[in-house]
């Protein structure tokens, strides 16, 4: 591996990270098969960036102020057209201003659908989502909102998804 | 972040995935993993460079149809323009985030941090 993945990272974090990384094991991986090109795919985004939009429930930053512990582990859906100035960035850990200057930053539905205008995907879907992503605990994390935002998407006819770090 | 997808492709959704650090990511266990050496907070690249933006998720898109099984992992050649000191000193009139801040107050929770393990007194808070 020739990217240092601490780069830019501060020391503490750092550490931390390392620490994690030095004590997970991946287990068995789950693998799905394109079964069509990409071309004639519907993609998905979700980012980690703790997005919502202005006239939808907004993150818990004030749960995770009183119990740094916890993260909020909900999910929002971010409608495709929705851009910078619909929403705000709710995650703690990381400077919200540049997604929020330009939501593509983080959750690139224009480029997506730039990508679909000139063949490369087949269409973006109709449904974007976003999750926090600092959650220690990821119990409902991985028990409720991930299956909730699978079954939205293959309600929508995603055929692929792009996941985004923040 | 790594969790999600792997509950998304176990469902019958093929993903692919970004990381800005690719160690912590690649021990997760995701099916398809793209590192990129970008600041956190801008994971697709500068606010409005649409070129740059495109060209990184063009680059892990790429990935779905690419890979023939789990663990498949690439590194994308984009290079950040700025130090990692510069591209940190642009945040740095934030507040910390909630746990640096009790870290810093309390010290020795530092150890819960390390290992993962969550104090049993804030599980239910």
């Amino acid at each position: 591996m020739s990217i240092d993945s601490y780069r830019f990272l501060d020391f503490a974090s750092r550490q931390v990270m390392k620490a994690w990384a030095a004590r997970e094991r991946p287990g068995i991986i789950p693998f799905t098969p394109l079964t069509k090109p990409l071309a004639d795919c519907t993609v998905a985004l979700v980012s980690t960036a703790g997005i919502a939009r202005n006239d939808d429930r907004p993150f818990d930053q004030e749960g995770e102020r009183r119990n740094p512990w916890w993260g909020d582990p909900t999910f929002r859906e971010i409608p495709l057209n929705t851009t910078e100035r619909d929403v705000r960035l709710y995650h703690l850990h990381i400077d919200p201003r540049f997604g929020e200057a330009d939501l593509d930053v983080v959750l690139p539905m224009r480029r997506l659908s730039e990508l679909a205008q000139t063949g490369v995907v087949g269409r973006a879907a109709g449904r974007h989502y976003s999750v926090m992503g600092y959650i220690l605990d990821a119990g409902v994390l991985v028990e409720q909102t991930a299956p909730a935002i699978a079954s939205r998407m293959r309600a929508d006819g995603v055929d692929a998804a792009a996941l985004v770090p923040a | 972040m790594g969790l999600v997808a792997r509950v998304l492709e176990a469902s019958g959704i093929p993903t692919t995935t970004l990381s800005m650090i690719p160690d912590l990511t690649r021990v997760v266990g995701v099916p398809r993993l793209a590192g990129i050496s970008y600041p956190f907070g801008r994971p697709l690249g500068r606010p409005h460079d649409a070129d740059g933006q495109r060209a990184v998720l063009r680059a892990m898109l790429d990935l779905v149809p690419r890979a023939s099984g789990p663990d498949t992992y690439v590194e994308l050649p984009f290079v950040w323009p700025e130090s990692p000191a510069r591209a940190r000193n642009a945040s740095k009139d934030l507040p910390p985030p909630p746990i640096v801040d009790l870290i810093m107050k309390k010290p020795w929770l530092l150890a819960s941090l390390y290992s993962g393990r969550i104090p049993e007194a804030t599980r239910a808070a």
